[in-house]
């Protein structure tokens, strides 16, 4: 008896050692996060290595700006993980003119990537001609609200400005902050409040000229649109009362905020939604979200920003690129398991962009969620999109749009100068071919 | 060979493994810097000489200039504040017989604490909502209800308070080692002439420890220049570059806006800076100076 436990005992473990060695290791660099990494091991990587026998995947999480530092060195050096997640397009313009991503353009066409992806987020990864990086995640900029608080008030949801503006003074009047927010730990928050400024008030077709080199940045439209910011910001307070309030507040902070009615609003990504959920969502009072409101004529409809969170290439010199791109192929061609590990997250993360009906929505996540994948698929879908900072600009004037906001918020310039020297940036950014890719307008 | 066996020799087979590692993890990337400052290098990819292109863009940078004026505030602030304090406890200490230790451990302790740690203290101190501020708040007093960190008149201060509260412990300690190589018959001859405290402090102590003083003068000098841990954690520079440093808009243009050349020139200007000040410290040495 002992004699044959023994034996099929050697059996596994032998069949499980050839199997794994006969396995080739594909890494991956993620960022990490404690609350995500478990769902990342059980759903993406043990999914993808009990799903076939040729390769292992192996993501290695890592501190994010430790992470990019190191996978930048060890890229430089010809090595690095054989898949490469970026925070964005600005971050795959550099390594693709470094030479150092894999033209993807042969697998797409053989694995049909394009069809069964968004086309917008399909073109965000494609340069000079030849597709480099497919989006890990897409997101966007949504207003949420205490739909209780509201209700109780008899509040309106606002869509205007003039609605904006009334409803703040209401808010401030029973001594709440307008909106929780803030940039503590994260300097380029900043530039989420310029994007919607720069979208709602002068329109995403003005974004859209002045990205593309039509328009100039220091177009009157612009100009009017960060005066409006900074009269929020600064006269109003409207983010956490006062703009150094907002400078002192961080991400657990303006959640507590709005999750404990210090704010009525929040101005925020859809990244939130898992720990807005698990914030207010676990009170007792209810949230709902909305699309920004409208701040000019300008921009009378509805608009969704589009915008880029993370993306995944594979390395040129890497070690198994057969491999990473097996691991990609998976990705894309496995609707319903990267929709159940974008469920875990409350569609806040590994949103990756693939093309979905409403049949594909999950109906066990949060209803304010579901709600928002319809809408913003249908406002969208009509054309009504506004552009991210993070995702459009080059790497030198999305710098710029959050480092030096603060010196127009502090006085020391005006919104004039501040888009002359932006201007400056992008003509520079322009000759020197470091633009962004955009998809085009209809 | 017999060279290598000479006695004078010894000492650098003591020297070269210090030396090796040094070559390798200050010196090449010294030099790499040197060569990439007149480049256009953005960390990837290829690298352009592009002459003295960037140290004619550096002239024309006012925030590189705020960072330059800040970083000669800091200087200023820490041969003042820290050195005072310091100066003045660590001769008042000599003059306790029982608890000595107590105080000199609880001045050095925050020393002893890494960078980060000290910062997460003061952050959540002048938090407006966690901190004082908010504990005064809730009792009805507006005192410190914003955070000086997040004021643009007070950041730098606040930063260079927080550094300097940190820092002071260590210059009680070398203060005070100092102190105690006085020899006592100089302060007995004084109290015998009836000199005063304060006296005896100007006359007798401040001259025998200059060697000690003027050492740390010229540390602070020199360690103000990089100085960018306490900034980068507490402010990041900010806000609207108030509290803005020479090496953390170095690392900003580096590792934000990936300008690799730019900001090499700026470390160049900060290599070619403590240069001076470490030449001038020399020159003084050899015109007679106790240094």
């Amino acid at each position: 008896m002992i004699r044959t436990i023994i034996s099929f005992a050697s059996v596994i473990i032998l069949s499980t050692s050839f199997s794994a060695l006969a396995k080739t290791k594909v890494t991956w660099s993620m960022e990490s996060n404690a609350d995500r990494d478990p769902i990342m091991i059980e759903k993406l990587q043990n999914a993808y290595n009990n799903s076939q026998d040729n390769h292992e995947l192996v993501i290695e999480f890592e501190d994010n700006e430790t992470r990019l530092t190191s996978m930048r060195t060890a890229m430089i050096g010809g090595m690095g993980p054989d898949i490469v997640e970026t925070p964005g397009p600005s971050y795959v313009k550099e390594y693709h003119a470094a030479g150092m991503l894999e033209n993807l353009d042969s697998y797409a066409a053989e694995f049909g990537w394009k069809d069964k992806m968004i086309p917008w987020a399909y073109s965000s990864g494609v340069f000079e001609g030849s597709l480099y990086a497919i989006p890990k995640t897409h997101e966007s900029m949504v207003m949420l609200y205490n739909k209780t608080l509201f209700e109780e008030n008899n509040w309106k949801v606002p869509t205007t400005l003039e609605e904006l503006e009334d409803v703040a003074g209401k808010i401030k009047a029973k001594g709440m902050n307008v909106f929780s927010y803030g940039s503590d730990g994260w300097q380029p928050t900043h530039e989420h409040l310029v994007g919607i400024y720069l979208n709602n008030y002068a329109g995403p077709q003005a974004v859209y000229e002045a990205i593309i080199g039509e328009r100039e940045w220091t177009d009157p439209v612009f100009v009017e649109a960060l005066e409006l910011l900074k009269k929020h910001m600064v006269d109003e307070g409207y983010w956490s009362g006062s703009l150094e309030n907002y400078y002192a507040i961080g991400w657990d902070d303006f959640h507590a905020q709005f999750a404990n009615r210090g704010a009525a609003m929040m101005t925020i990504g859809t990244w939130t939604f898992q720990a807005t959920q698990l914030g207010i969502g676990a009170s007792d009072d209810e949230w709902g979200w909305a699309p920004l409101p409208s701040l000019s004529s300008q921009s009378p409809d509805p608009n969704f920003m589009i915008a880029i969170g993370t993306t995944m290439s594979v390395n040129a010199n890497g070690k198994n690129k057969d491999g990473a791109i097996d691991v990609l192929n998976w990705i894309m061609s496995n609707k319903d398991k990267v929709l159940d590990i974008a469920k875990d997250f409350q569609f806040g993360e590994m949103v990756v962009p693939l093309t979905l009906s409403s049949s594909d929505i999950p109906t066990d996540i949060a209803p304010q969620v579901q709600d928002y994948l319809s809408e913003y698929a249908r406002i969208t879908g009509e054309g009504n999109y506004g552009y991210c900072t993070w995702t459009f600009w080059p790497a030198d004037p999305g710098v710029h749009i959050w480092k030096d906001m603060e010196v127009v918020w502090a006085g020391d310039i005006s919104v004039e100068d501040f888009l002359y020297d932006h201007q400056k940036m992008w003509d520079k950014a322009r000759k020197n071919g470091d633009t962004l890719p955009v998809p085009l307008r209809n | 060979m017999k060279i290598f066996s000479n006695k004078n020799f010894v000492a650098w087979y003591f020297v070269f493994p210090v030396a090796f590692i040094h070559l390798f993890v200050i010196g090449i990337p010294s030099l790499a810097s040197l060569a990439l400052c007149l480049t256009d290098w953005r960390g990837l990819g290829e690298i352009n000489y592009i002459g003295f292109e960037n140290f004619i863009e550096l002239f024309d940078d006012r925030y590189l200039k705020k960072a330059i004026i800040n970083n000669v505030i800091w200087t200023i602030a820490f041969l003042t504040v820290p050195v005072g304090i310091a100066l003045t406890c660590a001769y008042l200490l000599t003059g306790i017989k029982r608890g000595q230790m107590f105080f000199r451990l609880a001045f050095f302790f925050p020393y002893m604490l890494a960078s980060v740690i000290n910062c997460q203290i003061w952050k959540y101190l002048f938090h407006p909502i966690h901190g004082l501020g908010g504990f005064f708040e809730r009792i009805g007093w507006d005192f410190l209800a914003v955070s000086p960190f997040t004021m643009k008149s007070t950041s730098l201060f606040a930063v260079a308070f927080v550094d300097g509260w940190h820092f002071w412990g260590f210059l009680v300690v070398i203060y005070l080692t100092g102190m105690y190589q006085v020899d006592n018959h100089l302060y007995e001859a004084a109290d015998i002439e009836g000199a005063t405290k304060f006296q005896k402090f100007r006359y007798i102590t401040l001259p025998m420890i200059r060697p000690v003083f003027v050492f740390s003068i010229m540390i602070i000098i020199i360690w103000s220049v990089p100085v960018f841990d306490y900034v980068y954690i507490l402010t990041g520079g900010g806000p609207a570059y108030s509290s803005e440093v020479i090496a953390n808009y170095m690392y900003s243009q580096a590792f934000e806006r990936f300008d690799v050349g730019y900001s090499s020139a700026i470390g160049t200007l900060m290599f070619f800076y403590v240069m001076i000040i470490v030449a001038l410290f020399g020159l003084f040495r050899k015109a007679g100076w106790d240094i």
